[in-house]
């Protein structure tokens, strides 16, 4: 075990999190006052403050401000998914985009959608649906011999998941045009055009995940010593593994619901945060819940400034920070284990 | 065909007439004299060469089947007679002009993404390493897409597709160069870059107007159906010069399959033939993603079929191409009649066939992948 893999003292690992705390306020306020459109930061700070021209009130209060939430939410989902499945498939590599989950919540929208439904709460439940059976494929796999214990074929298959997957919702919408219409931009994954309601829909099952998170870091801890380990600590592996997955379910179905299937972000924001913090799942955690959100917002300020007027798919930038990431992690010498 | 040449020396000669000899179990030898020298003979493996033989029926038989079935279907004679340009005047115009040169493009794409993939494989040593899989597919789609969109470059597709096969495969190639191309890390650095070209097509169309991405859509799934043109011609070409560039590098391929110090040991110059194969692989998957867009799962299906069929001891290369010809027509087929008169992209249908097979070559346990 290296030195950087010890654990970080606790002050300093406070001091980090506060250090991000900052820096998300700081970008969640950019996010605010810059857009494509002609309201400057001037007239959104003005508009934020409680004066303001009316213009500039309707775009920030209903336009940026709304989408600076959803993006919170997105990232804090996101980023704390990607840790948790990591931690209880053993693999610096699980991802929820790139094992297929995320594809699997997508394509059961699409079915929700063919099959008449519009209402965004049903699309949500669908999607977490869709991310339940996804995780639980993927749970099934890890058991597998031989694939389990290697991180790079576990991907592997989870490409080989999504691509079907996405292949299959094509399909779905050639068959139906105005499904089609309505899910086109929403697959690539973007935070435009999403409004408060969207934010609600998503709440129930976000809490819901968070309380799981907090009655299972524990165990999960403990689990990562091995299961023996555990299990003379007194907790059930069992049943650790399957709250973590119904966990995992809500955050991105959440998540897909609401943005379209964004890669990556489970990637690069507990990667960031393990060597911030070293192994330990809890301060893990700790740590993803400011770097998610961070990481999502940048990236949609970006996506809304680089082709302004129009606008790139917020999974075109995180693809493009998360894939070197993927990268440098498989080119490793020695692949990190958890 | 797996084509074993057996030395053509003198000494040969001296020792017996290689026609005299009986061949080895499961092949038939042709043994020729030539005017002035020795003697050379070939060894053909029966297998192989029934493999290729039922593969070319078949895929004549598909052929027929595509050319008969559509939006208005024939009957055979009819389509004999619209074929010899006798009858109907629709007819013929519906075969000879549209299903034929669609047909064409799906032989040749086919084929390419096939032998690509069956290339690729034998270079990385595993059954996944397909170029459709480490990305390459994926660059040469998003460079087809740029020149598509238009960003100041006005070079034919082809061209830049094949620049883009070519930057993709370096850049996986680059990125691996420390741990070699063997094994699941060069697999998924591809797929990263992948990630990364797939990411920069989305880009390219989210920057342009509907029309402009409209047009440039097909590329991004698969399909016969926007082919542009001269760019069929271009892969003709290549195909023909990468088939043959393939089956002159046979030889040193079925030493590849072993480990490299034992390929060196039996005279082959590894590193040169490494590159030669590359080449190939990315010249026609290139061309054929500027046709077709990227239907790679051909490249992986193409080859699984070929093996499975033929000989084991050589690399299949005209097998490949035949059965990924096969492939793709009766991909395309599906894709036109199945659900008339929605057309399906073949790049999906492909897609939805190829994807629960390479999961199960994924999952299945306890069996080698090399």
């Amino acid at each position: 075990m290296s030195q950087a893999q010890l654990a970080t003292p606790v002050p300093r690992l406070a001091a980090t999190w506060l250090t991000l705390v900052l820096l998300l306020v700081g970008v969640a306020l950019l996010s605010v006052l810059l857009g494509a459109g002609d309201v400057g930061p001037t007239r959104a700070l003005a508009a934020l403050a409680g004066g303001g021209d009316p213009e500039a009130r309707f775009v920030v209060g209903s336009l940026r401000l709304p989408r600076t939430l959803i993006g919170v939410a997105v990232g804090l989902a996101l980023g704390v998914a990607g840790a948790l499945l990591q931690a209880v498939t053993r693999n610096p590599l699980a991802e929820p985009g790139l094992l297929g989950v995320s594809a699997g919540s997508a394509f059961a929208v699409a079915v929700a959608l063919l099959l008449g439904a519009s209402a965004t709460t049903l699309r949500v439940s669908a999607a977490q649906l869709g991310a339940l059976a996804g995780c639980l494929c993927v749970l099934s796999v890890t058991r597998l011999r031989g694939v389990g214990s290697d991180p790079v074929r576990l991907v592997l298959a989870g490409a080989a998941f999504s691509g079907l997957l996405g292949s299959l919702t094509a399909l779905l919408l050639l068959f139906d045009q105005r499904a089609a219409d309505e899910i086109r931009f929403w697959v690539i994954g973007s935070l435009s055009g999403r409004r408060a309601d969207d934010l609600l829909a998503v709440l129930p099952g976000l809490a819901l995940a968070a309380a799981i998170v907090v009655s299972i870091a524990r165990p999960l801890a403990a689990l990562s010593l091995g299961e023996r380990v555990a299990s003379g600590l007194g907790h059930r592996p069992g049943r650790v593994r399957l709250l973590v997955i119904v966990a995992v379910a809500l955050l991105v179905g959440a998540a897909t619901a609401v943005a379209g299937p964004i890669a990556f972000v489970g990637l690069v924001v507990p990667f960031a945060a393990r060597a911030l913090a070293g192994p330990d799942i809890r301060r893990v955690l700790w740590l993803c819940m400011p770097l998610g959100p961070l990481m999502v917002i940048s990236a949609d300020i970006l996506s809304r400034l680089l082709v302004a007027p129009s606008e790139m798919p917020l999974g075109v930038l995180t693809a493009l920070c998360g894939a070197p990431v993927l990268v440098a992690v498989v080119r490793a010498r020695r692949m990190p284990t958890l | 065909m797996s084509l074993f040449p057996v030395a053509r020396d003198a000494t040969a000669a001296k020792r017996a007439p290689a026609s005299a000899l009986p061949p080895p179990s499961g092949c038939w030898r042709l043994a020729w004299q030539w005017p002035g020298s020795g003697e050379a003979s070939l060894l053909i493996s029966r297998r192989s060469a029934l493999a290729n033989a039922g593969l070319l029926l078949a895929l004549l038989v598909a052929s027929g089947v595509y050319l008969a079935l559509g939006s208005v279907h024939l009957a055979p004679r009819a389509l004999v007679a619209a074929l010899v340009g006798q009858g109907d005047a629709l007819a013929q115009f519906m075969v000879i002009e549209l299903r034929l040169p669609r047909l064409v493009a799906a032989w040749l794409t086919g084929a390419a993404f096939a032998v690509a993939g069956c290339l690729m494989q034998t270079l990385a040593r595993n059954r996944l390493a397909t170029p459709g899989i480490i990305g390459i597919d994926n660059g040469a789609t998003a460079f087809a897409v740029a020149s598509l969109v238009g960003l100041g470059v006005s070079l034919a597709p082809p061209a830049m597709a094949l620049a883009g096969a070519a930057t993709a495969a370096a850049i996986t190639f680059g990125l691996t160069a420390g741990g070699g191309s063997r094994g699941y890390r060069f697999i998924v650095a591809g797929i990263g870059v992948g990630a990364v070209f797939g990411a920069i097509t989305q880009l390219l169309l989210a920057r342009v107007d509907m029309d402009t991405a409209n047009a440039a859509y097909p590329w991004t799934v698969g399909t016969l159906n926007a082919r542009p043109p001269g760019a069929l011609l271009v892969l003709g070409v290549g195909l023909a010069v990468g088939v043959v560039m393939a089956l002159q590098l046979s030889r040193a391929l079925s030493l590849m399959r072993f480990s490299e110090a034992i390929a060196q040991g039996l005279g082959s110059r590894v590193a040169r033939r490494r590159w030669q194969v590359l080449g190939v692989s990315v010249l026609l998957t290139g061309l054929a993603v500027a046709v077709a867009g990227p239907v790679g799962m051909v490249g992986l299906i193409g080859p699984e079929i070929a093996r499975a069929l033929s000989c084991r001891r050589g690399v299949p290369i005209i097998a490949s191409m035949l059965a990924g010809a096969l492939v793709m027509v009766l991909a395309d087929l599906v894709g036109r009649v199945l659900l008339a008169p929605i057309e399906l992209p073949v790049g999906i249908v492909t897609a939805v066939v190829g994807g629960p097979w390479l999961l199960w070559i994924l999952l299945r346990p306890h069996r080698s992948l090399a």
